[in-house]
């Protein structure tokens, strides 16, 4: 069974549609990665699985319940859409306190949920000398307190310094392995990479890839970047390149040419050949972004049209 | 529904909103028996609808009603005080973002507006309290120095500042949803206390000055009606009957664009 599913989802605002018939399907247990340009819909399912906003056609359900009956698994899912919430002077502890005195929870969960995302000791102080960090992890303190089975995060590490995405990120892969669900939504491909079990790719609304990570990473492909040994001749070893049917995008550090290891060799022989050292031949793999950005276009899809615009509006 | 009180009685034990807001009511209370006293024995008096206050007569001031004057008199200023602070628990939780978690824990969206209701109820009815007691240590030193008598204060005291107490409770209970209601409804404090002081300051008092029109059903006028027991002009169970109605069509207002409007902030 499914633990998130949507038919036909569709939300309109006014003239704008955030979502256009989105039809999905999350498999529960481990963490699922919600990725798509800036106002591609993302916010606007999230907010709708949480009862936040209603769809105007097409039903979604959550753990079962459809989404026009949220308080059927309220219970069950825990959330931190976009920033983190609080009352600024209130102390983590009190904040916590009133959203467990809200669920009906005991407060010994809010002693473990400090203590899970590592503010033990900073607790008692107000949430406005928090750094943004702090409140971060203070969001997903709130979303874990009611222990929950899903959990939907919204830019889980945003704000936080290397040390702290590897500890959220640590948590995440705990807590998807724990039996629980995880949907993370990120910008930040290379922590979807790391983390997820499934990925969700959307666009202007529209579902583009729903699957296992496994079967979208199938699709990378190994590149050679390279680069001349005189950075002002790159742009000549482009031209003799092209010029023999290789494939060359220009990347900061010199060239990317789409090929495997097995032609290093040819492409060595080919730069020698037009006169030019290379200082640099690295094989390498695509990774999620490439992939991303091959499915999603290469630009920010709220510059891209009014459509996606207006999208992160309401978003 | 109880534990969407307790939750907010959480979220209101902020000390600096609880210090500015039982401060402002202490403030105004000894502000306003100190002036109460002296325009009462200087036999100054207000213009006709005069925002804010309405002072009572000598005769009023040394009857035993006199003791807790001060509250009625200054009914609508706490009045004021006690809508701005509604509104800003109210429209704190959409600029904070907070209810989008509030919302996602509680769907019925209904228990997070009674709870909330409640809650406040229960911190105006400690404001009014600091009120009550203040308004009567503020008085006596006054009323002592203004060579007001106060023999008959001692005639059921009790009774005196209960009532006064109860009165000024109900009325602020209002003011109170309107702030709410204007703050649900604007989903920002500055709007709602802008608009909730305008009305009182503004726009009822010159519905006042156009003598023509009837003013007794005003929400202003009815609130210090019920504030101070009833009115010449209008009687203690039609204030608390209009005031009944006001606040049953606030919430009605307030509860169905809360529960029905998409959480987008």
């Amino acid at each position: 069974m499914s633990i998130v599913s949507a038919i036909e989802l569709t939300r309109r605002f006014g003239p704008i549609t955030a979502l256009d018939r989105l039809t999905v399907e999350l498999p529960p247990a481990g963490v699922i990665g919600l990725v798509g340009p800036n106002g591609s819909g993302k916010s606007t399912l999230i907010r709708i699985l949480l009862g936040l906003i209603r769809p105007t056609g097409g039903d979604a359900s959550v753990l079962g319940s459809s989404v026009r009956a949220a308080q059927q698994y309220a219970s069950r899912v825990g959330a931190l859409v976009e920033s983190p919430a609080f009352i600024p002077g209130l102390s983590a502890r009190a904040n916590l306190v009133s959203l467990a005195r809200l669920r009906r929870l005991s407060l010994d969960r809010v002693d473990a949920v400090i203590r899970q995302v590592g503010l033990a000791g900073r607790d008692r102080e107000p949430v406005r000398r928090f750094s943004l960090g702090m409140k971060q992890r203070l969001g997903i303190a709130a979303a874990l307190l009611s222990n929950p089975e899903l959990l939907i995060l919204d830019e889980p590490t945003n704000g936080l310094d290397p040390a702290g995405i590897v500890e959220i990120r640590e948590l995440l892969r705990d807590l998807g392995r724990n039996g629980r669900t995880v949907i993370v939504s990120s910008h930040q491909l290379s922590e979807i990479e790391a983390v997820c079990d499934h990925l969700v790719v959307i666009r202007f609304g529209e579902l583009i890839f729903s699957g296992p990570m496994t079967e979208i990473m199938k699709r990378t492909r190994e590149h050679i970047d390279i680069a001349a040994e005189q950075p002002e001749d790159n742009e000549r070893l482009r031209a003799a390149l092209a010029a023999s049917d290789w494939s060359v995008t220009a990347i900061d550090v010199g060239l990317r040419v789409a090929a495997g290891a097995a032609r290093a060799g040819d492409l060595n022989r080919a730069a020698t050949a037009a006169g030019i050292t290379l200082s640099r031949l690295l094989v390498a793999q695509d990774n999620l972004e490439e992939i991303f950005l091959e499915m999603t276009g290469r630009v920010d899809g709220e510059l891209a049209n009014g459509r996606g615009a207006a999208n992160g509006k309401v978003a | 529904m109880l534990a969407s009180v307790r939750s907010e009685l959480t979220r209101l034990r902020q000390p600096r909103l609880l210090v500015t807001w039982f401060g402002l009511m202490a403030l105004f209370a000894m502000m306003v028996n100190t002036i109460m006293v002296t325009f009462v024995t200087g036999g100054g008096s207000l213009p006709p609808g005069a925002p804010g206050v309405a002072f009572p007569s000598l005769a009023e001031m040394e009857s035993p009603s006199g003791l807790m004057a001060g509250l009625s008199a200054a009914s609508n200023l706490f009045g004021i005080v006690t809508l701005s602070f509604w509104a800003v628990a109210t429209a704190t939780d959409y600029s904070s973002g907070l209810i989008r978690l509030l919302v996602a824990a509680q769907p019925r969206r209904w228990r997070l507006l009674a709870g909330k209701v409640v809650a406040l109820l229960v911190v105006t009815a400690a404001a009014t309290t600091v009120a009550a007691v203040v308004n009567v240590l503020a008085v006596m030193p006054a009323a002592g120095a203004a060579g007001i008598s106060t023999a008959a204060w001692g005639t059921d005291p009790v009774a005196v500042v209960a009532g006064a107490w109860t009165n000024l409770l109900l009325a602020l209970s209002v003011w109170g949803v309107l702030g709410l209601v204007i703050a649900v409804l604007a989903r920002s404090a500055a709007v709602a206390i802008a608009i909730g002081v305008g009305y009182v300051l503004v726009v009822e008092s010159l519905v006042k000055l156009v003598g023509s029109a009837p003013s007794d059903w005003l929400l202003g006028t009815t609130l210090t009606a019920v504030a101070h027991g009833g009115t010449a002009s209008v009687a203690y169970g039609t204030a608390l009957a209009l005031a009944l109605g006001y606040v049953t069509l606030g919430l009605v207002i307030a509860g169905l664009v809360f529960v029905r409007r998409d959480v987008t902030d």
